[in-house]
């Protein structure tokens, strides 16, 4: 009988020593692809300070932006956290709806025009954070805001 | 032996010209036809190009609003897996080693556990 405990190389490759305890620890967001690409543009609404701050950081760090922009990082993460949190508690269901439909549909915002308008008028009803593209030409209706999507499978008015 | 010389009267008129009955619109028509069916074409597809850059600007947006977050989390990531390193080392080999001579600090591509 060996005496020796078996070792794969699969169980070993992950390094799980937890963060050194003066850095201040901060719950990860846990979101996936699509609950994320959902609510991007109300992360970016609420959070565009402390995202332009990190990104500024990291610019200004030379090299050393991953040890430096720590907070900076960290507030990022927990602004994110909030909206995701508020979204949750207040149109769970169109967010739910809207996700779901992006995660059936390639990620194709297109497609998914009906659930996003009801997203979209809870969160600014609920929260306040209203979806804007910045750059889009003047006096056009705004993509998300179109009826009839032309590259969507039915390319008639969704809403 | 007389020359043979043209009949009395002349010869009869020789048939050169197309005796065939035009049919079909003028030339022009199927030409400015052309050129219609042509410009709505390029009509519909100027505004497909249109709507299609709009949708791309609005996809790069949201991944720009989402970058952050990302790098964020990622950046945690690499700063654990540094400090882990650097513990592992002084563990290992009783102090830290500088593997470059640079203060710079240097992304940890491969992490070797033992």
């Amino acid at each position: 009988m060996a005496a020796r405990e078996p070792r794969f190389n699969q169980e070993v490759l992950v390094d799980t020593t937890p963060m050194p305890d003066h850095i201040p620890k901060v719950q990860e967001l846990g979101a996936t692809s699509a609950p994320l690409f959902s609510a991007a543009y109300f992360i970016g609404e609420r959070c565009k300070a402390y995202n332009d701050d990190f990104m500024k950081c990291k610019d200004e760090g030379n090299g050393r932006g991953e040890l430096d922009c720590l907070k900076e990082g960290r507030k990022v993460t927990r602004c994110a956290a909030s909206v995701i949190k508020d979204i949750n508690t207040h149109c769970l269901s169109q967010f739910k709806a809207h996700w779901e439909c992006l995660e059936n549909n390639n990620h194709y915002l297109f497609e998914c025009r009906r659930p996003e308008m009801d997203l979209n008028k809870c969160v600014f009803d609920k929260l306040g954070l209203k979806k804007e593209i910045p750059g889009s030409p003047e006096g056009q209706v705004p993509v998300h805001l179109r009826p009839k999507q032309k590259y969507a499978i039915y390319p008639g008015p969704q809403y | 032996m007389p020359q043979d010389m043209p009949p009395v009267g002349g010869y009869a008129q020789v048939q050169y010209k197309r005796n065939i009955p035009t049919r079909g619109f003028k030339p022009w028509v199927y030409m400015a036809g052309m050129h219609m069916i042509m410009a709505w074409g390029t009509y519909k597809y100027m505004q497909g190009t249109r709507e299609q850059r709009e949708l791309a600007r609005e996809k790069m947006w949201a991944r720009m609003y989402l970058t952050p977050l990302l790098q964020a989390e990622e950046d945690r990531d690499q700063v654990r897996r540094h400090f882990a390193n650097q513990a592992r080392e002084v563990e290992l080999l009783g102090s830290e080693q500088k593997i470059y001579n640079a203060d710079r600090y240097v992304l940890i591509h491969l992490v070797y556990i033992d």
